[in-house]
C-alpha cells in the first residue's frame, strides 16, 4: 500500500510502514521537499525501523529547508513504536532534534 | 510468497540441515573434535527449531530444543562426545528427521521413542551419564555465585521457548522463584546495531526491541547520527543503532536469546552495567511497559502469539531462513539494486549482498529443469532431422552447410551434457539415509555394525537417486539382518564382532556403479539351492554353478530367512529389488564368498533421459538396442550356425555356443525365422550373466537417442523398453534386451517374469 497524498503539502501514511514501504515513503518525501508538510499518521498500524529512519531523515531535511514538518495526527501504534525504538516523538513534530 | 511456499522451503532446508546434522554427528563419532563440526551440528538443530517455531510445529520445536540444549553442552565442552553420547544424539537426529517428515506429510511419530530420548538427552545435559564429565550443568552452576546476578542466571527458559521444557530444572529453582518478585534484577547495557541484512531477511528491529522490552524495565537511546541526509539515504539500509539499558531479573543469555535469530546480522553487545548506571550520560527514553497494541498490529498469520513465545521474529527468522536460499537467485538483482540503490522501489526481500557471497547455488524447481531437458531432447532430434535432410539433398557433402551442421551437432551434444549435469546430484543424501537404517536395524537385531561409505559425491541423475533409495534400503536391511552374523558367531569365526557394511559409488564407463559389500557369512549356497528346489524354482537335479546359485536369490518368492522377521522378509524379496533396478535400466549382480561376505553390484545409467543406442533394422522396422547391453556384433557364417531342438539355434563363437535369438520372431514381426547368414548378430549380455546372440537384419548405425516413455504416451509393450524419435522424424522402439532374451527361452514376456530371469 502506498502512502497517499491527502492534499498539497500533506501526507497520509500507509497503514503498514514496513520494509516495502520504506522506499515508497522515501520517494514521496523527496518529491515533497521545499514546502511545509503535514503528516497524518492516524491510520498507521505498524511501523518498521526503516520507515522510522526515513521519517527522521525527513525531519532533518525539512529542518534544513526551514520548513515545518509536522505529524498532526498519530495512531497509538505509531506513537508507541516510536517510543519503543527510542525516537523522541518530538523529532517528528520538528521542534528539536 | 505465501505461507505454504515458505513452509515448503523450510522443509527443504530441514532436509539439508538434517543431512548436515547427521554427517556432523558421524564425523564426531569418528573422533572428529573440530569445534566447527560441533557448531555445524548445533546450528543445524537450531535452524530447524527456529523455523519450526515459526510454523507452530510444537512437537518439533520442543524436541529440537532439548536436543539443542544437550548439543550446547557439547559445544561448550561441558559434555564429552563419547560414543555413548553420540549414540543418543544419532538416535535423536533420527527422531528429529521423523518429526520433520511427520510435520510435512502428517502421520505420527513413535511418541514413546521420542519421549525416551528426551529423557536421555536431558540426562546428558545434566551430566547424568556415567561417561560424561561429572556433574556439570548446562548453565553456570549457581552455588558459588552471590546475590542478584546468579539468580538472574538461574532463571530458566529462553524467551523463544514455549515448549515447557526447562533446560535447568534444578533443585534451586524454588530458590530462584523466591527471589523473583523483587523486581531488583540487574542492569544490563545492550548496544544493538542492525546491519542491512537483518532487514532484508525480514527481521524487524522494532520487534526485537519490543521483545527485549518485555524482559524488564528498559530505557533506550536511538543513535541517529549515522543517518545521511534524506536525498542521500537508501531507504532500505540500516542507519539506526541503539543503546539500551535494561533492568531485568533475566540473565545475559536471556537477553541474547532475544536476538538469537538476528545475531549474525547485527552488532550486539550485552554487558552487565556498573552499579548506579541508571544515571546515563545518554538521554534515555523510558519505554512503556504496555506494548500490547503492537502485538495486535504486528500481524503474523500462523502463530498463536504465545506470550514470550513463538512470535513474529521467529516467523521472520523462518522467512529469512527460507529466503536466504531463494535470495541467492535474486543475487543478480541485488547487485543491480546496489548500483541504483536510491531508485530501487517497492521490491521486497531484496537480497543482501552477503547472501550472494555466501552461496553459489540456486534452487530451481525440478519442473523447469525437466522442461529444459525435454526441449534439449527436441533440439537433438531436430538437429538430427535437419542434418539428415541436408545430407539427402546435398550429395556433394562438402558445402559449408555440412560444416555448420557438424558444429551444430557438437554444440547440441554439449548443451545436452550440460543440461544433464544440472540434474546430476551426488548420491550422498541417499547414502546418509542408509546409515540411519543400518543403525536402527542393527539395534533391533542386536548386532553391531558400521557402515562405511565411499564415493558419496558421485553424481547421478536426480531421478535415479530418488528411485535407488528404496531398493538400496531393502538391500541394506537384508545385509544387516541376514548378511552380517551375530557378534557371538563373528567372534567364534575369528572376526571382529563389529560387522562392516561398505557402500561404494563410482562412475564406470558412463554408468554409475553402486556396490554394497558386507563382511558377513556370505550366501549359504546349500540352503539357497535347497530352497530353490523346495519352491520349484529349479529342478532337484539341476547342475548350477556357484554364481548361478547366488543369483537364485533374485528369483520371485525367494527368501532364505528361516523365520519372517520384522526387518526383512516382509514378503518382498530381492526380486523386487532387481525389478526396481531394472526399471531404472540398471543391472544387479551378486558375488559371494562363504565366510567372507557378499557383494551386490548395481550398475545404473547416469541418466534416464538419453541413451546411446545401436539403430538396427528388423523385418523392415527400425529398433534401437541400448549400447550398454551389446558386447560385440558379428556377421554369422553358415558354418557357425547349429540347429538345436525343433527351432532353437546356436551360434558358435570362438569355440563356445551361444543361443541365437531372432528378434523379429520374438516380437512377432515375422512368422518364420530369418536366415541368420543374411543378418547380423548382436552379442548381448543378459542379466543372468549369460550371453545371447540377437539376430537383426542390418545395423544402421550408432547414435544417441532421446528416450520417450512408451508408458506415458501409449502403453507398455512387452519386449520394448521405450521409444525415441529418429532423425527422419519416425518413431523407433528401444529394445528391452532382457525381456527379449527371456522370451526367447519360452518365458512369457510379462515384465515381472522377464525381470526375474536368471542364468
Amino acid at each position: 500500500m502506498a502512502a497517499k497524498k491527502a492534499g498539497p503539502g500533506s501526507l497520509k501514511l500507509a497503514a503498514v510502514l514496513d520494509l516495502n514501504e520504506a522506499s515508497n515513503l522515501h520517494g514521496k518525501l523527496v518529491s515533497m521537499r521545499g514546502s511545509d508538510l503535514k503528516i497524518d499518521a492516524s491510520g498507521v498500524e505498524r511501523v518498521g525501523v526503516q520507515c522510522a529512519q526515513v521519517l527522521v531523515a525527513g525531519v532533518k531535511a525539512w529542518e534544513d529547508d526551514k520548513k515545518t514538518f509536522l505529524v498532526e495526527k498519530a495512531s497509538d501504534a505509531f506513537q508507541k513504536t516510536m517510543q519503543l525504538i527510542g525516537i523522541n516523538h518530538e523529532n517528528l513534530v520538528a521542534k528539536e532534534i | 510468497m505465501d505461507m505454504n511456499e515458505i513452509k515448503e522451503i523450510f522443509f527443504q532446508e530441514c532436509e539439508e540441515q538434517l543431512a548436515e546434522l547427521e554427517s556432523g554427528l558421524l564425523k564426531l563419532n569418528d573422533g572428529d573434535r573440530d569445534p566447527e563440526t560441533v557448531n555445524a551440528v548445533f546450528r543445524a538443530v537450531h535452524s530447524i527449531k527456529g523455523g519450526a517455531g515459526a510454523f507452530g510445529l510444537d512437537d518439533l520445536v520442543s524436541f529440537a530444543h532439548v536436543f539443542e540444549t544437550t548439543l550446547d553442552c557439547v559445544r561448550s565442552n561441558k559434555l564429552e562426545p563419547t560414543p555413548d553420547v553420540l549414540k543418543v544424539m544419532l538416535k535423536s537426529a533420527d527422531v528429529l528427521a521423523d518429526l520433520v517428515s511427520a510435520s510435512r506429510d502428517g502421520g505420527g511419530v513413535d511418541e514413546s521413542r521420542s519421549r525416551g530420548l528426551v529423557k536421555e538427552l536431558e540426562a546428558l545435559a545434566h551430566g547424568e551419564l556415567p561417561s560424561s564429565s561429572a556433574h556439570e550443568a548446562p548453565k553456570p552452576a549457581p552455588k558459588a555465585a552471590p546475590a542478584p546476578a546468579p539468580v538472574a542466571k538461574a532463571e530458566t527458559p529462553k524467551p523463544t521457548d514455549d515448549s515447557g521444557f526447562q533446560p535447568i530444572p534444578f533443585s534451586f529453582d524454588g530458590f530462584g522463584e523466591d527471589e523473583e518478585p523483587a523486581i531488583e534484577g540487574s542492569v544490563y547495557e545492550v548496544s544493538f546495531k542492525p546491519r542491512r541484512e537483518l532487514y532484508s531477511k525480514g527481521n524487524e528491529a522494532a520487534l526485537l526491541l519490543r521483545d527485549l522490552s518485555r524482559l524488564g524495565e528498559m530505557s533506550i537511546n536511538c543513535d541517529t547520527d549515522a543517518l545521511p541526509p534524506l536525498d542521500k539515504m537508501d531507504p532500505e539500509a540500516s542507519y539506526f543503532g541503539w543503546k539500551i539499558s535494561i533492568r531485568t531479573t533475566k540473565s545475559e543469555d536471556d537477553i541474547r536469546a532475544v536476538f538469537e535469530f538476528a545475531e549474525w546480522d547485527c552488532d550486539l553487545e550485552v554487558k552487565l552495567a556498573e552499579e548506579a548506571s541508571s544515571d546515563e550520560e545518554l538521554p534515555m527514553v523510558p519505554v512503556p511497559f504496555d506494548l500490547s497494541i503492537l502485538d495486535d498490529s504486528s500481524g503474523g498469520e500462523e502463530e498463536k502469539g504465545a506470550e514470550q513465545g513463538v512470535s513474529e521474529e521467529t516467523v521472520a527468522a523462518a522467512v529469512s531462513a527460507a529466503e536466504t536460499a531463494s535470495n541467492v537467485s535474486r543475487a543478480a538483482r541485488a547487485v543491480e539494486k546496489k548500483e541504483s540503490a536510491a531508485a530501487a522501489a517497492a521490491a521486497q526481500n531484496n537480497a543482501a549482498a552477503a547472501a550472494a557471497a555466501a552461496g553459489q547455488t540456486i534452487r530451481v524447481d525440478l519442473d523447469r529443469v525437466d522442461r529444459l531437458i525435454n526441449l534439449v531432447g527436441e533440439l537433438v532430434i531436430n538437429q538430427a532431422m535437419l542434418s539428415q535432410s541436408v545430407i539427402e539433398n546435398d550429395a556433394t557433402g562438402t558445402s559449408a552447410v555440412n560444416m555448420g551442421l557438424e558444429e551444430l551437432q557438437q554444440l547440441t551434444r554439449e548443451i545436452q551434457d550440460s543440461v544433464m549435469a544440472i540434474r546430476a546430484q551426488p548420491v550422498k543424501p541417499v547414502f546418509q539415509r542408509m546409515s540411519r537404517i543400518v543403525r536402527e536395524v542393527a539395534d533391533m537385531v542386536g548386532k553391531s555394525i558400521r557402515l562405511v561409505t565411499e564415493g558419496e559425491n558421485t553424481e547421478v541423475d536426480k531421478t535415479v537417486i530418488d528411485k535407488i533409495a528404496e531398493p538400496l534400503t531393502h538391500m541394506i536391511r537384508n545385509a544387516v539382518d541376514h548378511g552380517i552374523e551375530s557378534p557371538e558367531k563373528r567372534e567364534a569365526a575369528g572376526k571382529d564382532p563389529e560387522g562392516t557394511i561398505k557402500l561404494t559409488a563410482k562412475h564406470r564407463s558412463g554408468r554409475i556403479l553402486i556396490e554394497l559389500a558386507d563382511d558377513g557369512a556370505g550366501i549359504n549356497r546349500e540352503r539357497v539351492r535347497q530352497k530353490a528346489i523346495d519352491n520349484d524354482i529349479i529342478a532337484a537335479d539341476a547342475n548350477l554353478s556357484d554364481d548361478e546359485i547366488d543369483n537364485l536369490i533374485f528369483m520371485a518368492g525367494f527368501s532364505t530367512a528361516d523365520k519372517i522377521s520384522d526387518i526383512s522378509g516382509r514378503g518382498v524379496g530381492m526380486d523386487v529389488v532387481k525389478r526396481s533396478i531394472q526399471a531404472l535400466g540398471g543391472r544387479i549382480s551378486i558375488s559371494s564368498r562363504p565366510g567372507y561376505g557378499s557383494t551386490f553390484t548395481m550398475s545404473l545409467p547416469l541418466t534416464l533421459a538419453v541413451l546411446d543406442g545401436m539403430v538396427v533394422t528388423v523385418a523392415g522396422q527400425t529398433l534401437v538396442v541400448p549400447l550398454t547391453a551389446i558386447v560385440e556384433t558379428l556377421q554369422p557364417e553358415a558354418a557357425a550356425i547349429h540347429s538345436f531342438g525343433a527351432n532353437q539355434r546356436l551360434i558358435s563363437i570362438r569355440n563356445s555356443f551361444c543361443p541365437l535369438v531372432d528378434v523379429g520372431r520374438v516380437l512377432n514381426y515375422r512368422a518364420t525365422q530369418a536366415n541368420p547368414v543374411e543378418g547380423v548378430a548382436l552379442l548381448v549380455e543378459s542379466e543372468g550373466g549369460g550371453q545371447r546372440a540377437l539376430m537383426v537384419d542390418a545395423i544402421q548405425g550408432q547414435r544417441q537417442v532421446v528416450i520417450k516413455s512408451l508408458e506415458a504416451n501409449y502403453t507398455h509393450v512387452p519386449g520394448i523398453a521405450a521409444a525415441t524419435i529418429l532423425g527422419d522424424g519416425r518413431v523407433a522402439l528401444i529394445l528391452d534386451v532382457d525381456a527379449v532374451v527371456a522370451a526367447s527361452r519360452g518365458q512369457s514376456m510379462k515384465p515381472e517374469m522377464s525381470l526375474a530371469a536368471t542364468g
